[in-house]
């Protein structure tokens, strides 16, 4: 089951991209995002995270889905130890992430004129509000990004709380099929924001 | 002329239906004894049940005052026996039971069903373990078809020899039933008898029955008469082995020799009432005494390890009875009560009586299951599901706890518990080791006629013995060689070495092991080697002693189920630790390799028998170090992502307020 639920997403995943790349055109950049600005100490840190959470997600990605995918059974032996090691740092990283980022990914008044109109027809209001510009405010990435802080909790809680002896057998099941299912979700949104970043 | 003609074949017709008649008669009479011979020889197991086959739903028990029956001389159904007969014959299970209880449907049971080839041999179990201390021998035997064991022709032991030596842990039937087609064997057959199913030694609850007169009995020969002497108003003397072939127990006549006691029988005359009916205690569900006899175990753990130190299993403890798990019909078809089970055995209630059936129950079952005799149903908090999957229940509950090495450990039916003259030395052959947390090696399950081997896989925890023998190596096959061979052979090369008081084998240097190995060589068929302590040793054309790894030689291993300890001293209910840990018993525990060969023994890690690679289990119990580490730095990284999700949830709140405010 997991499997064919994992092929689909993928396949919806892979199509949204082909797409988006077809449907809307590239060479975007966000506000303050010229690549003349020289890097500081800060910057490269904070690339160097993005990096690091990248790397670790490939690595939990690849042990995590491989014996589930392929093999057709738990993750067990090596890989069990390569995906708990890379675990802590991932949420490290995360955390990191999360803390760095948050401030360049938060939505901004570009991101309003959609919302506003939602909201002025829900309310009725006639109040012609000043129609704020749409610029491209790069909404994909900041949602794909906050998507991947808020699913970071159900994934690393999930298997963590486990740990403790608080479940019995039958959460412990829900547990790992709720670890499971939002690694398919996390790992289709960050291959999302992996393109959005790779296209800006 | 038509008329003539009419009559003609009237009287025809007449005269033929006649015929038929009468020869329908005469097959009938001729068919009717065969019938009748049959199932008297079944054992009065008739087409239709018995009285005693089927209950009529009342749980009360019947009274069992039932006159006592002997067998005759053709080994059927006998007279009556008064307490005045001369001569005083031993009564019959078979015939005394049998009248109201189908002997044959019992026959067949598990307890009695060993030599049968037919039956599925299901999980491996206790084998029967032929020992001896002067050739450095123990090896497995059984009639069933468990891998790893023997069965007692290919070492030469007939069966009634078997059951001179193991009998006596037997509750009857079995090879003590088996025809025998040796000479010598029919006619002292006809003096000892056959070892019937002893009905007693479950069945009876008087206190006064004594089991261990089984062993006294056997050893004599008194086969006929040792179901009788277990029972509390009969008492048996004398010998059936002392006596002459020609001996008839049916008319007896002293023997030349005045010391020789024919084998006697004596009852007590108030157990015969006025209508010369004994009163027999008889219940249906066996009391636990009686399991114990043939199925304790003792744990050499300790100096000390009498019975007040040491726990019962806490299903007793709690209450229940043996038999309220394993459970049988009229047919004997006992639960053993494993997971798995109902693939070889035709018991329904296999499944439902394993520890999954009840403390778990079936999930998907109509009404609720779980908690069956007030079963506790158990949680497992903090255990991921794959240990389920990995290890049986009894890994964690069953046996005693892991320490650093395995103990010795002493079974009922190996070393001979409950009767006269057991060696008490921890030492005592044969050695078998536990806890030995393995992997299953399988069901034996029948299929189509076939046997169908089921694996496993799951780890429990076993008891072990390293089979130690003497055989013959033929295209990488080895058979043991005779035991009478050994024993004339072997035993005079060592005869020379001084057996330990303790009953523990001789110490075999290499050169003890080559000379014997020489002296087998022109007598036997073939290659003589010695398998020991995992290896075999053969002679190589030098003349020169050498070992290598075979599969004879592995270990034969059979699962432990009791003596269950409580929740509370369950493995890992301190913490993962408790196997998770690189000197933790479990997985890292020393694993005795026992050998009388001293170049032969040793240890081995547990690890290397539950197919797991040692390297990795290191590696992950190391891993637990970090554990609370890993937790914490997770937990606090979750604070932080919370944090952060917070802090902007709020800000966006604040704008979707002002929005709604109208502001900008």
């Amino acid at each position: 089951m997991f499997q064919k639920i994992f092929i689909i997403a993928f396949l919806v995943t892979l199509v949204y991209i082909v797409l988006h790349r077809i449907v809307v055109p590239s060479n975007k950049r966000l506000p303050g995002n010229s690549t003349n600005n020289r890097l500081s100490i800060i910057g490269m840190l904070r690339i160097l995270v993005y990096l690091a959470v990248l790397f670790c997600f490939l690595v939990l990605a690849m042990t995590g889905f491989y014996p589930t995918l392929v093999l057709g059974k738990h993750i067990s032996g090596y890989l069990v130890m390569v995906h708990a090691t890379f675990a802590p740092v991932f949420a490290v990283c995360l955390a990191v992430l999360a803390v760095m980022w948050a401030r360049r990914w938060r939505f901004t008044s570009g991101d309003w004129p959609w919302f506003e109109r939602i909201v002025q027809r829900l309310t009725l209001s006639n109040k012609p509000g000043n129609d704020t510009t749409r610029k491209s405010s790069g909404i994909g990435q900041k949602l794909s990004f906050w998507l991947i802080i808020f699913l970071a909790l159900p994934l690393i809680l999930s298997i963590v709380l486990s740990m403790f002896p608080l479940f019995g057998t039958y959460w412990q099941e829900i547990l790992l099929s709720m670890h499971r299912y939002t690694a398919l979700v996390f790992a289709m949104v960050a291959i999302v924001h992996t393109y959005f970043i790779i296209r800006t | 002329m038509l008329k003539d003609l009419e009559e003609r074949i009237d009287c025809k017709l007449r005269k033929g239906l006649v015929l038929t008649g009468f020869s329908c008669l005469l097959v009938l009479c001729l068919y009717a004894p065969i019938v009748c011979l049959e199932s008297k020889a079944a054992g009065a197991e008739s087409p239709g049940k018995l009285l005693g086959d089927e209950s009529d739903g009342s749980r009360a028990q019947p009274a069992h005052l039932i006159p006592l029956i002997a067998e005759n001389e053709d080994g059927e159904q006998g007279g009556k026996v008064y307490p005045d007969d001369d001569p005083l014959l031993s009564f019959s299970m078979r015939w005394t039971c049998g009248d109201c209880h189908s002997y044959g449907i019992i026959s067949k049971g598990w307890h009695f069903n060993a030599t049968d080839p037919n039956v599925a041999p299901g999980r491996s179990g206790q084998p029967w373990i032929l020992s001896d201390a002067r050739t450095g021998t123990q090896i497995p035997l059984s009639y069933r078809q468990w891998p790893g064991t023997f069965r007692p022709e290919k070492l030469g032991l007939s069966s009634r020899e078997f059951v001179k030596l193991f009998g006596r842990h037997s509750p009857g039937g079995g090879a003590g039933e088996l025809e025998t087609e040796d000479m010598d064997e029919i006619m002292r057959e006809y003096v000892s008898g056959k070892l019937e199913i002893n009905c007693l030694s479950c069945h009876n609850a008087e206190f006064a029955h004594d089991q261990g007169e089984n062993f006294l009995q056997i050893a004599r020969g008194n086969f006929r008469w040792a179901s009788a002497a277990t029972c509390e108003f009969a008492s048996v003397s004398g010998s059936a082995d002392d006596m002459p072939e020609t001996y008839d127990p049916f008319m007896p006549e002293p023997p030349e020799d005045a010391k020789k006691v024919p084998p006697t029988i004596k009852y007590r005359e108030s157990a015969f009432d006025h209508e010369n009916k004994v009163y027999f205690n008889i219940v249906r569900e066996v009391p636990n005494n009686r399991c114990y006899f043939c199925h304790s175990n003792l744990y050499l753990e300790a100096e000390d390890t009498e019975k007040w130190n040491v726990e019962e299993d806490i299903h007793l403890k709690a209450g229940l009875k043996c038999v309220d798990c394993h459970r049988n019909g009229i047919d004997h078809n006992i639960v053993r009560g494993y997971e798995g089970e109902e693939s070889a055995s035709t018991n329904h209630l296999a499944p439902a009586l394993s520890c999954e059936g009840c403390h778990l129950g079936e999930t998907d079952s109509f009404s609720p299951e779980a908690g069956r005799l007030g079963a506790p149903v158990p949680k497992h908090p903090g255990i991921p599901p794959a240990h389920f999957e990995r290890m049986t229940c009894t890994a964690c509950h069953s046996g005693p706890w892991p320490i650093e090495k395995t103990v010795l450990t002493k079974t009922s039916r190996a070393h001979r518990l409950g009767t006269i003259g057991v060696n008490k030395s921890h030492e005592a052959l044969p050695h078998i080791i536990s806890p030995v947390f393995s992997e299953h090696s399988g069901i034996g399950a029948a299929y189509i006629g076939r046997l169908l081997l089921l694996k496993a896989g799951k780890i429990a925890p076993h008891k072990m013995i390293w089979p130690a023998f003497w055989g013959i190596i033929k295209d990488k096959d080895i058979t043991p060689i005779n035991f009478d061979v050994v024993r004339q052979k072997v035993g005079q090369v060592l005869s020379n070495l001084s057996l330990p008081a303790s009953g523990d084998w001789p110490a075999l240097s290499d050169e003890n092991v080559i000379q014997a190995l020489k002296s087998l060589k022109g007598t036997v068929e073939g290659e003589p080697v010695y398998v020991s302590g995992g290896k075999v040793y053969s002679l190589d054309d030098s003349g020169k002693l050498w070992s290598e790894e075979h599969k004879a030689a592995k270990p034969y291993l059979w699962p432990i189920a009791h003596n269950v300890r409580p929740a509370a001293q369950s493995l890992g209910i301190r913490y993962c630790t408790d196997c998770h840990a690189t000197d933790a018993p479990f997985f890292f525990g020393d694993v005795a390799v026992d050998s009388p060969a001293i170049t032969g023994r040793g240890t081995k890690k547990m690890v290397e028998f539950q197919n797991v690679d040692p390297s990795y289990a290191r590696a992950f119990a190391f891993s637990f170090v970090f554990r609370p580490m890993m937790k914490i730095v997770s937990l606090g990284s979750c604070a932080v992502i919370a944090v952060v999700l917070l802090l902007y949830a709020l800000k966006a709140l604040a704008c979707v307020v002002k929005v709604l405010a109208g502001q900008d």
